[in-house]
């Protein structure tokens, strides 16, 4: 009995040295894929934030038309004249803007779906077989007729997305959130006569809170390639830029086929962002993990 | 009788699945701000023109007996009639689904046939250089936008070599075997873009799962007594680190789907994906409604066909 208590205190106990955290953010800087990843999403937001100061919007009709990349248009310019480089730089605006908007309301819903399943029990057979059949459909096609009917606008795009996205996060936040009120931490808040909210925001919510992180970032991405998908069938918002409006419009007019950097420099854009976003995501996770981190502290 | 339940409650979920895709787009498309009666019937129509279309298209009639009618209407194979081509969807969308259904069901056997062999490189050659160069061509293939795929394969195969056509499914003069040697070219360049889209979750879920099933103490005991490597890896780890990667295909159907509407519309494949691409110019929402539910119908036949393979092949799944 005194080894069961004595037990019990010294994993109370908090340990000694750095926090978690700071252990992680450790493991974190000494991976330098991770760093540059960090670094390139910073400065990817930087641009979508300072846009105006970068370029000026691109509208009308310009004198060059199906340039190549030179010295006074850097990326070229497309069917109509523009240039491209303002394009995109403008289209990290919205791409970003639909990216994290849609994720945070998909990671909102999802998050509430997941954890409520998992705490829940009698909620978890309906809330489960509903996330398994959102995950099976089609969704693209599904978006794409919500976003025709809509009306093309950031908001809808935004809506759409997220409507359609939570379910990953639902999958994901359950599965981690299912283990967690099994502890018996969280039977003693209940035995204390703990009220569920507490419980929820107290116990378990920390506990899925790295998910929840990783999450965001993987939830952004997809969000960006699925706003570029959308308006790369002529499903953007009309009155403002994004990177796959730029390959609609080079598909559209036939720019394409001669003209190659109407169509590369966008998709590099998508592509720096996603593959940036996944390495983040990626050296979380193995910063976090102790088997992994190789600092030697558990 | 384990598998017959087991079999029947997946039937079951899959029936639930559509009757909830046709639903969800139902209501949607009646309930939204754009308006169907609106995109047929112009506001400078008379009102009786407009009260007729309406009454044509059953537009008129309450939001319930609307639905039923949908339903009933859909279970003998009617999808309602296209609001621009006035001809019905049905006509429209099954002229075009063998086309989706040979790009993606290509793709998907294509991916795995590569895939499959490239997960176990890497786990057998865990750390490695080898191992490394899958495991980032798996993030990287993950990351990319689809059409940039495609788009960078029509450019260096299709107009810079020229080694395979830019665009359509077949050659209008063509008869016999040549037809069939029309359509393989066709096919290459949206098969191999979609499968360079999805073949990184295959690689890298297999990838994990033989790491796990070769540290497995059956695999100790094989090693023990004297299997050769190669035989611990093909005929004892394999097996067990494919059945979670079968899951893997119920859940990429989707994506699949979704990857063949975009591919679709840059190589101008006559599929169901390109059928879509052409109504939203048109605000086409019949044939946008149906072809969600065409394409949901076949992801749930798939995925209730991937679950009984997994039922036949995994006892526990059944008793579960």
């Amino acid at each position: 009995m005194s080894g069961l208590s004595e037990e019990l205190t010294t994993a109370v106990e908090p340990a000694a040295g750095p926090t978690p955290a700071s252990r992680t953010w450790r493991a974190f800087r000494r991976n330098p894929l991770g760093l540059v990843a960090a670094g390139l999403l910073v400065v990817l937001l930087l641009v979508a934030l300072a846009a105006p100061l970068i370029a000026d919007y691109p509208r009308g009709y310009g004198e060059d038309v199906l340039a190549g990349p030179s010295a006074a248009h850097w990326f070229g310019t497309d069917h109509l004249g523009r240039d491209i480089f303002a394009q995109v730089v403008w289209g990290t605006r919205t791409s970003m803007a639909v990216g994290l908007g849609a994720s945070a309301l998909a990671i909102v819903l999802g998050v509430a779906v997941g954890v409520g399943g998992a705490y829940f029990k009698r909620l978890d057979g309906v809330l489960g077989l509903f996330v398994d059949v959102m995950l099976s459909l089609p969704v693209l096609p599904l978006m794409i007729l919500v976003a025709a009917l809509a009306g093309p606008s950031v908001t809808t795009l935004v809506v759409v997305i997220a409507v359609f996205s939570w379910p990953e996060v639902a999958r994901v936040v359950r599965s981690q959130a299912l283990p967690i009120v099994t502890l018996s931490y969280v039977d003693a808040a209940h035995v204390m006569g703990a009220p569920n909210r507490w419980v929820l925001v107290r116990h378990v919510l920390p506990a899925v809170s790295p998910v929840i992180a990783v999450s965001v970032v993987v939830t952004a991405s997809r969000a960006v390639l699925s706003e570029a998908g959308l308006a790369f069938l002529g499903l953007g918002d009309p009155s403002s830029w994004s990177w796959g409006t730029i390959l609609y419009n080079a598909q559209r007019s036939g720019a394409l086929s001669s003209s190659w950097w109407t169509a590369f420099f966008p998709s590099l854009a998508i592509l720096l962002l996603v593959v940036a976003a996944t390495l983040v995501a990626l050296a979380y996770n193995d910063a976090r993990n102790p088997r992994t981190r190789q600092d030697g502290t558990r | 009788m384990a598998l017959l339940r087991f079999a029947s409650l997946r039937v079951l979920r899959g029936l639930l699945t559509l009757w909830f895709a046709v639903s969800v787009t139902f209501f949607l498309v009646r309930l939204l701000p754009g308006d169907p009666a609106l995109a047929i019937a112009s506001p400078t129509m008379s009102e009786d023109q407009r009260q007729q279309i309406l009454a044509d298209f059953g537009l008129d009639r309450p939001l319930a007996v609307q639905y039923v009618t949908y339903l009933g209407e859909l279970l003998q194979g009617n999808l309602g009639v296209s609001f621009r081509q006035s001809i019905p969807v049905a006509d429209v969308l099954l002229e075009r689904l063998p086309w989706t259904l040979i790009l993606t069901g290509s793709a998907l056997v294509l991916t795995l046939l590569i895939g499959l062999p490239l997960g176990v490189l890497a786990a057998t050659h865990r750390g490695g250089a080898l191992d490394r160069f899958i495991q980032v061509g798996g993030v990287i293939g993950q990351s990319l936008f689809v059409p940039t795929v495609g788009i960078a394969l029509l450019y260096t195969f299709g107009l810079w070599l020229g080694w395979f056509p830019i665009g359509g499914a077949i050659d209008d003069d063509v008869y016999g075997l040549e037809a069939y040697a029309s359509m393989l070219r066709h096919l290459v360049l949206p098969c191999l873009s979609l499968v360079v889209l999805q073949i990184g979750a295959y690689v890298l879920t297999l990838r994990t799962n033989l790491i796990d099933a070769l540290g497995e103490e059956y695999c100790t005991v094989a090693r023990a007594k004297g299997a050769p490597e190669r035989r611990v890896v093909w005929k004892h780890a394999l097996r067990n680190a494919l059945l979670p990667t079968t899951t893997l295909v119920g859940l990429q159907l989707g994506f699949l789907v979704g990857g063949a509407v975009l591919t679709e519309t840059i190589f101008a494949y006559p599929g169901v994906g390109r059928a879509i691409y052409e109504s939203v110019g048109q605000l086409d929402f019949p044939v946008l409604q149906g072809a969600f539910v065409l394409l949901a119908a076949a992801v749930v036949v798939a995925n209730l066909l991937t679950d009984l393979a997994y039922g036949l092949l995994d006892p526990r799944v059944r008793a579960a």
